[in-house]
């Protein structure tokens, strides 16, 4: 991929700042390049691979598409994108939630300046500089003071086979006004050719106010020849919680990255994460947690089930300022490698700098269990079918994770068989 | 016992098998048939290759089996996978049963019959309906409904490990069941609910293979023949009072006679 964007007219060059925040993006997106393995945040991961091919990029506001048709056994405000493109909101929306097309926000809403890359710093992430390049697709998502939604707001992304590789760049701002309590969902996948190579770049910028609390539910199931790249920046205030849950699964190259800043007394996150494949995918699983205050709590727990040649990438960072005592951070990571070919990456790192506090970090790696499979097979029950019940029983504790049980089966259901057929 | 037996087509038949595991021979020119409806008793020392005979009647992986052949209702048994065996017919009180986090016993054993339903044609069962069905024969076998809901012998005692496996093997009701020291650390009462639950399931065509070094359990379950096995092969074989002579003389006796 070239990383000499041009300059593509876009609605709202008309403001200054944006269009500026625009050539900002591109300037650092050429400077800081795609990363490689020498790239420390990216070693394992190694994108440039990917990201040889040329990926277009095609803005399309106008075009009138259908509401891609896409099931989830859940009821919620949803939210439809298809190929990159906003397509539409249920009108059902209640009036203490507003949902806007970004451009559209930034437009009318000069306080969203503020809010537009502050969290998502494009100095140092270089795919949040080319989603500021091309900073056009997305949505603001604002629920207001003491909200609490009956159903959860997702975002569907669905992807038709593309014609040649396409670059989908997507960018939501997501405010929870003091005390809300809301459920989010993020939904991608596809239909047609498998085979079709795009590259979805997302970025979320995610602020929880005082008492609110956020749970976030990500299914990443792209065709097996695409890219996605997530970043989900999140500042969480005093007593709020932000909590997530990503099962990774699609893809031939994926990152869910998530920033967490525990910037006020009593704020807590909880990232938690799954990812399950085969075949020769790359999926990344990488979390910054930033305690910068007294009294703030975060957990992580990860797990992975990893067949074929495939390759799973954990990077787990834990941030503790001088002055954040009190407070607890901690993080489990654990992999099941089906096969000899199979790789695991784990990188966790603690940076602390304050004295009492509680911080721990693990990582362990195992197989499937040969004589759990032979029990189960020797009450005739098949091969496949047995793997696959252990290999949902591995999960059991991550996927518990999930509170709402409606969104728990359908990412349980989506999960899929990782053992080549 | 059987008045006909050359009539019927034996339901297990080892033919002049050797085989072993790592390398290791453990089984050597082992011959035995066993007829429908019969009752063996498997009797030896520690180490002399009982478990390792149950392994490779059942498919677990990792043994090998050098020559020898073994038909299992006319089918050469070795050709199948263990669930394929399982669906057959064959089921294993195993000597060691292993835990499975994350696995409740009722959906474990909710796959377990109707993948055998499923191999052999018939209907799923209801789900209610099986419930109901694994309830009621969990009290048989003291395991109430509490214990089925929990994950597969996880935090069971080592009697509650048995009497799940007897209960598993009451609610497949196998054509041939083999028994791997399922007496070994039952208590008496424990021991007569296991040995009813073997008992309930004699009807004239389900045949056992009973592997134990006490008489214990022979005592509540009355086998047709038993067998001496001392270093990989039968050494002697007669009805049930050999059982006694055995607890009398020790296996030392029995091995000399066979040298
Ligand atoms: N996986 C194994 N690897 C090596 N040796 C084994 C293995 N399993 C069993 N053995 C050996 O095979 C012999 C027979 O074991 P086993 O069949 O368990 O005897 P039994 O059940 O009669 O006590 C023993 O000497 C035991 O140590
Ligand atoms: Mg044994």
């Amino acid at each position: 991929m070239n990383t000499e964007l041009p300059d593509i007219k876009l609605i709202g060059d008309e403001l200054p700042w944006l269009k500026e925040y625009r050539a900002a993006g591109r300037r650092e997106f050429a400077g800081q390049g795609i990363p490689t393995a020498k790239t420390e945040a990216w070693k394992y991961t190694k994108p440039n691979r990917f990201l040889s091919m040329d990926f277009i990029f095609n803005p399309r506001g106008g075009d009138k598409l259908a509401i891609p048709e896409v099931n989830l056994p859940f009821v919620a405000y949803k939210i439809y994108f298809e190929n990159g493109v906003f397509i539409s909101c249920d009108d059902d929306l209640p009036d203490n939630i507003e949902v806007l097309p970004l451009i559209e926000a930034l437009m009318f809403r000069p306080e969203l300046k503020n809010k537009t890359g502050s969290l998502a710093d494009i100095t140092k992430y270089p795919f949040a500089a080319l989603n500021a390049a091309y900073l056009n697709e997305g949505v603001y998502i604002h629920v207001k003071a003491g909200v609490r939604p009956d159903k959860p707001i997702a975002l569907i992304n669905h992807v038709t086979a593309a014609v040649r590789p396409e670059l989908y760049n997507l960018h939501h701002i997501v405010e929870i006004d003091k005390g809300a309590s809301v459920e989010l969902v993020e939904y991608y996948g596809y239909t047609g050719a498998p085979k079709s190579s795009y590259l979805v770049n997302v970025v979320n910028e995610i602020y929880v106010a005082a008492n609110a609390a956020l749970r976030h539910y990500k299914l990443q199931d792209e065709a097996f020849k695409a890219g996605h790249l997530a970043l989900n920046a999140v500042n969480v205030a005093a007593n709020g919680l932000y909590k997530s849950f990503c099962l990774q699964k699609g893809a031939d190259l994926s990152r869910n990255e998530t920033q967490v800043c525990l910037a006020e007394e009593g704020a807590t996150a909880e990232v938690d994460a799954a990812y399950i494949m085969n075949g020769w995918a790359t999926l990344d699983t990488t979390t910054d947690i930033e305690h910068l205050v007294p009294h703030t709590n975060s957990s992580q727990l990860v797990k992975g089930v990893i067949g074929g040649q495939a390759k799973g990438v954990f990077q787990g960072k834990i941030r503790i300022a001088s002055n954040a005592v009190k407070t607890e951070g901690c993080q489990l990571h654990k992999a099941m490698l089906l096969s000899d070919e199979a790789e695991i990456d784990v990188k966790p790192e603690l940076e602390i700098f304050a004295d009492d506090v509680k911080c721990s970090h693990g990582a362990a790696c195992g197989r499937l269990d040969a004589d759990q499979l032979f029990y189960l097979r020797s009450r005739g029950i098949p091969e496949a079918e047995a793997k696959q019940i252990l290999i949902d029983a591995y999960l059991n504790d991550v996927m518990a994770k999930v509170d709402d049980e409606n969104i728990r089966s359908w990412i349980k259901l989506s999960q899929g068989n990782p053992l080549p057929a | 016992m059987n008045g006909n037996k050359h009539m019927t087509t034996p339901l297990l038949e080892i033919e002049d098998l050797s085989a072993g595991v790592d390398g290791k021979e453990i089984i050597k020119d082992f011959n035995l048939t066993i007829n429908p409806g019969e009752v063996h008793a498997l009797m030896g020392p520690n180490g002399a290759g009982k478990s390792t005979l149950s392994n490779i009647l059942c498919g677990k992986p990792g043994y090998h089996v050098t020559s020898g052949r073994i038909w299992f209702k006319g089918k050469d048994l070795l050709k199948l996978s263990p669930e394929e065996r399982a669906c057959e017919g064959i089921f294993l009180v195993m000597q060691y049963p292993v835990e499975i986090p994350g696995v409740p016993v009722t959906s474990f054993l909710k796959h377990s019959v109707n993948a055998i339903r499923k191999y052999r044609g018939e209907p799923e069962l209801d789900t209610m309906e099986f419930i109901k069905m694994v309830r009621d024969e969990g009290k048989k076998f003291n395991l109430d409904a509490e214990m089925i809901k929990r994950a597969v012998n996880v935090g069971f005692s080592g009697g509650e490990k048995k009497r799940l496996e007897a209960l598993q093997m009451a609610v497949l009701k196998p054509d041939f069941a083999i028994l791997d020291e399922a007496d070994s650390g039952l208590d008496i009462d424990a021991l007569k609910i296991v040995a009813d639950g073997v008992n309930a399931l004699r009807d004239g065509n389900r045949a056992m293979l009973i592997i134990t070094h006490f008489q214990r359990l022979l005592e509540h379950v009355v086998p047709d023949f038993v067998h001496i096995y001392a270093d990989g092969r039968i050494v002697k074989t007669g009805g049930r009072e050999l059982a006694a002579e055995l607890e009398q003389t020790g296996y030392a006796g029995f091995m000399k006679e066979s040298r």
